[in-house]
């Protein structure tokens, strides 16, 4: 068990720059997601931590020791795969010894550590079988097992639910989860699935073409994303944005002039940056205004029922948005509603930069 | 969408005509030889050819009691086992090593070699091997067949190797594993039926190829196909034993291709539709 240290971390491929100047410290014992859009780098990063990748420049350190340049094979690191590459012509017995083996493991603890992994992934039945005698689901705690039998410094996952069905990738997300706090081992995972990383991650990483663009908790950047990037990347269905400027003595969107209810701490925050920026308000932070004086008028053109909760689709500044709402309303399509932001849950950002105005 | 003008019966029949004739221009010549090699010496050659006729052993029994067939025989196996063998040990690290690092140049290089006319190697090889003094040993003849054996192997095994997922091999390397641990452990169980088919290909070649052991050879060394060359004589051949010989000769690659057919053609294609 060990800490992950990224320090100044550039990786090139040619010309081509995927990682610039990345630092990052991944603590003990934590679960650390990176998640961002395919082409990120985030993969890159996690194949730099394995030893796959080689570092262009910058520092690495596991636990306490520098392994740049240091081969796969003698970090002690496990891994898991996105298509789990098993072993295809071995029993999944030896898929899992086979590391412990190849480091001269006495073959008692083998089959002690073994069955005891397998015990806790509930493949003690498979164990004589053949990867391609298996599920999806079974090849993936197969993998999951030949990661923990280890006992590594540190667990990487690459994406490793992406091949399973939705059912089966909620169930194994919990398994992860309930594994990672049950091992009490520094965990990478990889997702373009922010659902994953909001579930799992004791800290996540969001990246963006290289960049580190936030890291913090999940509760954190759901609530207080750094930037447009982040608050557009984090939440589902995605966070609403529309331009906004100080008119008189209140808020209104630049494209109609419709008057949006903001608190006084906000119009603040825009006046700093000029009277301009740009609105965030997530779906389920729209409220129906009680007086349709005081919302935004909204003519709705789609919805969706959840279940447990529906969604509204209309147009508003020119652009369409989207709206949570309590399915009792029975919304219908060409209905009329006033809306308005939850008091203290939207977001302004910079309309040039798209930082956070503060 | 427009109907197919030819039915599906009538494609079937065509195609059926197609694989007769095909089997007719490939198996002709070698029933041929078969054929010839039972006929009593003077029906070999008469004209028109004689389809009728009784079978006789005499042309085989002549071949063995004139000539020294199984001694040739037991040279062939020495130099095709030995340059098969050389072959898969260079050519199994070298199709690997050209997988794994993607830069495919040498394989290009092999396959350049195997296509130059053998003639472009013999001159030099010849001075070569005679100032080392290995003309006529089994050496030069395994050195020289190794020209044809190794292509074959990397050749085969490349998309063999290629077919192997990535993950799998960065799997071994997370897992512990060098290089030269991955290539044993993980890669080649996982190519058997390409090194089965790579071994045999080598070995059927090796076995026919004529040219390197007819200069390269002495009397004890000479290889079957080169020693058949010397029973075509200048003025009467003896038709029948030598067809005797090549019927022997063609029975060992026939036999090994007919055997393993289905993972010769399973090794052959491999690489070429993902499973």
């Amino acid at each position: 068990m060990a800490s992950i240290s990224i320090r100044n971390l550039v990786k090139r491929y040619g010309n081509f720059t995927v990682i610039r100047d990345l630092n990052l410290e991944i603590a003990d014992h934590e679960f650390v997601v990176f998640v961002g859009p395919s082409g990120c780098g985030k993969s890159t990063l996690l194949r730099i931590i394995a030893g796959l990748e080689p570092i262009t420049s910058g520092e690495l350190y596991i636990g306490d020791d520098r392994v740049n340049g240091v081969p796969a094979a003698r970090r002690d690191i496990a891994m898991v795969f996105q298509d789990y590459a098993l072993y295809p012509h071995m029993r999944v017995y030896d898929n899992m010894s086979f590391a412990l083996e190849l480091r001269g493991v006495p073959k008692a603890e083998i089959d002690a550590r073994v069955k005891r992994a397998a015990a806790l992934l509930h493949i003690e039945p498979y164990l004589d079988r053949k990867p391609k005698e298996l599920s999806g689901g079974q090849r993936q705690r197969v993998a999951m097992g030949r990661a923990i039998v280890r006992n590594p410094k540190a667990f990487l996952f690459d994406e490793p639910l992406s091949n399973l069905d939705a059912k089966l990738r909620g169930q194994v997300r919990a398994e992860i989860k309930a594994l990672s706090q049950q091992l009490k081992t520094t965990m990478v995972f990889v997702t373009h699935d922010q659902v994953e990383a909001m579930t799992m991650a004791d800290r996540i990483v969001v990246l963006q073409s290289g960049n580190v663009q936030q890291y913090d908790t999940p509760e954190a950047v759901y609530e207080r994303p750094s930037n447009q990037f982040v608050a557009g990347f984090i939440g589902s269905p995605t966070m609403n944005f529309f331009p906004v400027e100080l008119r008189g003595e209140g808020v209104a969107l630049s494209h109609d002039g419709t008057a949006v209810a903001l608190n006084g701490e906000s119009k603040a925050r825009l006046k700093n940056a000029g009277g301009k920026g740009v609105l965030g308000i997530r779906p389920e932070h729209f409220a129906i205004a009680p007086d349709a004086a005081e919302g935004m008028p909204v003519a709705i053109k789609l919805v969706e029922p959840l279940g447990s909760d529906t969604l509204i689709h209309f147009d508003l500044a020119g652009s369409t948005a989207i709206a949570r709402v309590d399915p009792a309303l029975r919304p219908r399509v060409g209905d009329r509603l006033a809306l308005r932001p939850q008091p203290g849950k939207t977001h302004l950002f910079d309309a040039d930069n798209g930082q956070v105005l503060s | 969408m427009t109907e197919n003008p030819i039915s599906d019966g009538l494609l079937r029949r065509l195609n059926t005509l197609q694989l007769v004739l095909a089997g007719i221009i490939i198996m002709a010549p070698m029933a041929w030889m078969v054929l010839s090699s039972l006929k009593p010496s003077f029906e070999v050659t008469a004209y028109p050819p004689t389809l009728v006729f009784s079978p006789t052993a005499e042309n085989y029994s002549q071949l063995i009691k004139t000539t020294p067939f199984f001694s040739y025989a037991v040279n062939s196996l020495i130099v095709t086992i030995g340059s098969a063998g050389l072959g898969l040990l260079f050519g199994i690290p070298a199709a690997f090593a050209v997988s794994w690092t993607r830069i495919s140049w040498p394989a290009i290089l092999t396959l350049a070699a195997r296509m130059a006319p053998g003639t472009l190697f013999l001159l030099p090889w010849y001075v070569m091997f005679r100032q080392v003094g290995l003309i006529g040993s089994y050496t030069a003849l395994i050195l020289s067949h190794a020209v044809i054996t190794l292509p074959i192997v990397i050749w085969v095994l490349l998309p063999s190797f290629d077919n192997i997922p990535r993950s799998v091999f960065e799997a071994a390397q997370v897992d512990g594993c060098s290089i030269t641990r991955i290539l044993w452990r993980i890669a080649l169980p996982l190519v058997g039926s390409g090194v089965a088919v790579a071994a045999i290909l080598a070995f059927v070649f090796s076995w026919n190829y004529f040219l390197f052991a007819l200069v390269l050879s002495n009397g004890d060394t000479k290889t079957l196909i080169a020693a058949a060359f010397n029973f075509v004589g200048e003025g009467s051949t003896n038709w029948g034993v030598l067809m005797a010989a090549a019927t022997l000769i063609a029975l060992p690659p026939l036999v090994l291709a007919t055997l393993v057919q289905r993972w010769l053609v399973a090794g052959l294609t491999l690489g070429a539709v993902k499973g």
